[in-house]
């Protein structure tokens, strides 16, 4: 039976050129971890408030929709702390951007376009790309792509590498062909996770301890210490508040696009889409070890290559998802059942960028010249 | 160097490796000690009222060296029990944190402290279940709440943390996770059946690799043994009568994972 052309994504291309054999467990196999990455899906609920707001500008339908994507925030110790960090920042934005310098055109737009090998100007007939932008705004009389990002912080390393998101970048070149508006740009809306920590007090031994080592020390033998309570939810609220008024907390950076970008990007393109149809055709996604540990943590699917594709690891631990899902529209579900940064786990685009000091550097020396030797085994 | 013929399943329990968890005192030991050979590495007491031959294992420096010996090969053992795994890998922790001369995993900073015990831990249990003996490794179960995309549920899952889990889980050939099968009788009285669940379930973890095991198998090593060694063919329709027999129609929600 006839198929179609395969339908790819960006997200796709880039995990195959960053490792075949993770391009091959996502897109082929449909495998993704059964538990979900919490990083991920702070982010999603970012994307969804944003796309809230930038649709209607009613702050209180963004942060009726935080509440309820975190239903059970009063057992839960991270739901609380992600409907915090959340109402807080949209709370920010908000009033940071109370009116906008651009107009929406469209939020979170999907398009579908041919791949075409620049040499020839052929269309592949083995494959589709197809994407989904944050946004598309006017600014004057010119088109800007809207790209929303979360981040721990904004640094020069930061907006340097705004620059290798090619992604966007390709994206950009596929709007203008299939919605027919040229793009000047994209406009990258960051958003800083605050890391502030909701205080959660002392317990009555830290409390007797913490006295007892200040009465240690004061002259008279006693201490007038208080026990630290747990900070409330208004009290955290008023600091995230404070911390979201500070003007690094939101960013807008806008980057021009080069029309060679374009060509570069399509030519890259095409040699990706040659190198897939010959690893289809062997058999054959090679490992591409140098990637395990991209973000400064395990690629998802590191338990199941370390087993060597394990069906016990494949059974208890991943399961399957039909690719692309960022594709579907929202079909009535509530958005969080249907994003793709959720269920993309090893998506390379949503990974959140390296924060400063979080891994890699080397530690003290484990010098063992003095450790005691364990039986040989 | 190349090899000209296909690997042969490994046919022979004795040379598979096998985790075995499930609630204290449901018999997961008993089990383990009927296998051919055994001999247990005990890293935590509970094996006295059993009669069988066990080295007691108090630090993972006592694992090593029984592990030495176990490799030079001068012994009857055929299948290696760890009992339980869970104590083995703290003792791991331990070892590690002595030879760097720390007092948590977390003082070496940027995860090095566990991922020192955990590529220990691997290297050590990777090497067991090379030799030519059976390995079985023990754990207690508990209910792990799991995030998924869908929502939150909870899953009955080994003891070990997770990253150590995640090692096992990828080098075991059979999961095998001992339950409390409930069903009731025609007075509505609940009865309670030990069982092995080897098929994994959105409540619990368990696998078989082999595909030789029905998904509920009495727990009974007995048992065990004659569906496992039955011929092929014999497999399905054992694993169907099986599960027919056992009720496992209406009942696959295992009972609370207990400890
Ligand atoms: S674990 Fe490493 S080799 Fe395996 S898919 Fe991920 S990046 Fe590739």
């Amino acid at each position: 039976m006839m198929s179609g052309p395969m339908l790819t994504t960006y997200s796709m291309w880039s995990l195959f050129r960053n490792c075949r054999k993770a391009c091959d467990w996502r897109y082929l196999h449909e495998l993704v971890p059964l538990e979900r990455d919490h990083n991920l899906s702070f982010g999603s609920l970012i994307h969804e408030c944003l796309e809230i707001w930038h649709r209607d500008r009613e702050l209180k339908r963004v942060l009726d929709h935080i509440d309820r994507a975190c239903p059970n925030q009063a057992q839960d110790e991270r739901e609380l702390r992600d409907w915090h960090l959340a109402t807080a920042m949209m709370k920010g934005y908000a009033a940071r951007y109370p009116t906008e310098e651009f107009e929406v055109v469209a939020l979170e737009k999907t398009f579908k376009g041919k791949i075409v090998n620049p040499a020839t100007g052929a269309s592949s007939r083995s494959f589709v790309l197809a994407g989904k932008v944050d946004g598309i705004v006017q600014i004057g009389d010119e088109f800007f792509l809207l790209e929303h990002k979360t981040a721990s912080q904004i640094d020069a390393d930061y907006l340097e590498r705004l620059w290798t998101d090619f992604q966007i970048i390709l994206y950009a070149w596929y709007v203008e062909r299939t919605l027919g508006l040229r793009i000047a740009g994209i406009l990258y809306n960051i958003l800083v996770k605050a890391r502030l920590q909701q205080g959660r007090g002392e317990t009555e031994a830290e409390f007797e301890e913490r006295r007892r080592r200040l009465a240690a020390k004061s002259k008279t033998g006693k201490s007038s210490a208080k026990r630290k309570l747990p900070e409330s939810d208004e009290a955290f609220q008023e600091r995230l508040a404070a911390k979201y008024a500070e003007p690094g907390m939101f960013h807008r950076e806008t980057l021009y696009i080069s029309r060679d970008q374009f060509a570069a990007l399509q030519a890259e393109l095409w040699e990706l889409t040659q190198a897939f149809l010959d690893a289809r055709r062997r058999g054959v996604f090679y490992r591409n070890t140098a990637f395990c540990f991209h973000y400064h943590r395990p690629c998802a699917y590191f338990p199941l290559c370390r087993s060597g594709g394990s069906p016990n690891v494949i059974e208890n631990l991943y399961h399957k998802v039909p690719p692309h899902e960022e594709l579907r529209d929202g079909g009535g579900e509530p958005p969080q059942a249907n994003c793709a940064r959720r269920a993309n786990a090893c998506c390379g685009r949503h990974n959140p960028p390296r924060q400063a000091g979080t891994g890699g550097e080397p530690q003290d020396c484990l010098c063992g010249s003095h450790i005691e030797e364990a039986p040989a085994f | 160097m190349l090899p000209t013929k296909k690997t042969p399943p490994k046919q022979d329990l004795a040379d598979l490796t096998v985790l075995v968890y499930g609630r204290s005192k449901i018999g997961k030991s008993t089990w383990c000690s009927k296998s051919d050979g055994a001999l247990f590495l005990a890293t935590e007491p509970g094996l006295n009222a059993l009669d069988v031959f066990q080295v007691p294992v108090s630090s993972w420096d006592e694992l090593l060296a029984a592990c030495g010996e176990i490799a030079e090969g001068k012994h009857p053992f055929k299948t290696i029990i760890i009992d339980t795994v869970d104590n083995a890998y703290r003792m791991c922790s331990d070892y590690i944190c002595k030879k760097f001369k720390i007092e948590h995993e977390s003082d070496l900073g940027y995860g090095k402290g566990w991922a020192l015990i955990n590529n220990e831990f691997h290297r050590v249990l990777t090497k067991l279940a090379f030799m030519f003996y059976g390995l079985f490794l023990v754990s207690h179960s508990q209910e792990k709440e799991i995030e998924t995309r869908t929502g939150k549920h909870t899953r009955i899952v080994p003891t070990l943390p997770d990253k150590a889990r995640k090692i096992v889980l990828g080098m075991v050939d059979l999961i095998l996770f001992c339950d409390l099968e409930v069903t009731k009788d025609e007075d509505g009285n609940p009865t309670y059946r030990r069982v092995m669940r080897t098929k994994p379930s959105p409540n619990y973890e368990a696998g078989d690799r082999t595909g030789r095991l029905p998904e509920t198998i009495d727990l009974d090593f007995n048992k065990f043994i004659e569906v496992f060694n039955a011929p092929a063919t014999a497999h399905k329709a054992s694993a169907s009568r099986s599960q027919v027999g056992s009720g496992d129609k209406q009942s696959k929600v295992p009972a609370s994972a207990g400890k």
